[in-house]
């Protein structure tokens, strides 16, 4: 069964396009492993009420969160004979055009790594206890919600 | 006995704080009868609660060792 490490979900932080190669890397070992799918989701400049949004601080409730991620990866680890996921999601401050997220699937073969990684994050998107803060440039911010 | 609360996202800045204690309540829909009137800004805002982190659907009783959270609409991703 694929666990989730829950000390390895959050960064602090945007995720760097180093970090995610090296997370490409770490994958290279799962020989009979045929597609990788790979989502990264952007802090996107929103504009609000005229307003670009320029940062998005995180934060979520962390017990709750490990707990909705390892059942997703279970779930889809059986629906999608999944040989490998990886989620990291950013806590704190990320900036408008940053990486926030990144989720990462493995399978034999591709259909069922890119359906799986879809599946996973919309999933994140509805199930993942984490809050947004979207921050303007005159410090003033409102809250994220996500639709559906 | 008092049961904890954990408050986040919006919540907590509505109350100012994002963890505290209130003294117990019969069920969740007293909760939040209780929440609304303490904080009447609540009234006008979807929230979910969890108890001991699992999102209840229905209105359910508390029990004073539990843990209780105020859950806005979340944002993640």
């Amino acid at each position: 069964m694929i666990k989730i490490h829950p000390n390895t979900v959050f960064i602090n932080g945007a995720i760097s396009p180093a970090w995610i190669a090296n997370a490409i890397q770490s994958h290279h070992t799962q020989k009979h492993t045929g597609g990788h799918s790979i989502f990264l989701g952007q802090v996107r400049m929103d504009i609000i009420d005229n307003k670009p949004v320029e940062a998005i601080e995180y934060t979520t409730y962390t017990e709750m969160a490990i707990d909705a991620l390892q059942l997703m990866c279970t779930e889809l680890e059986k629906k999608y004979a999944l040989d490998a996921i990886q989620v990291n999601h950013s806590l704190g401050i990320v900036n408008a055009g940053e990486i926030c997220l990144f989720v990462f699937t493995s399978a034999k073969h591709r259909r069922a790594a890119v359906d799986a990684c879809t599946e996973l994050v919309e999933r994140i998107k509805a199930e993942l206890p984490v809050w947004g803060r979207e921050i303007f440039s005159d410090q003033t911010h409102s809250w994220k919600e996500n639709k559906n | 006995m008092k049961i904890s609360i954990l408050a986040f996202g919006k919540i907590a800045e509505i109350a100012g704080k994002s963890q505290w204690e209130e003294i117990p309540v019969q069920d969740t829909d007293s909760l939040r009868k209780k929440l609304e009137n303490d904080f009447p800004a609540l009234q006008n805002m979807s929230y979910r609660i969890a108890i001991n982190k699992q999102i209840i659907h229905c209105n359910q009783p508390i029990q004073s060792s539990c843990e209780i959270a105020l859950l806005p609409p979340f944002s993640g991703g």
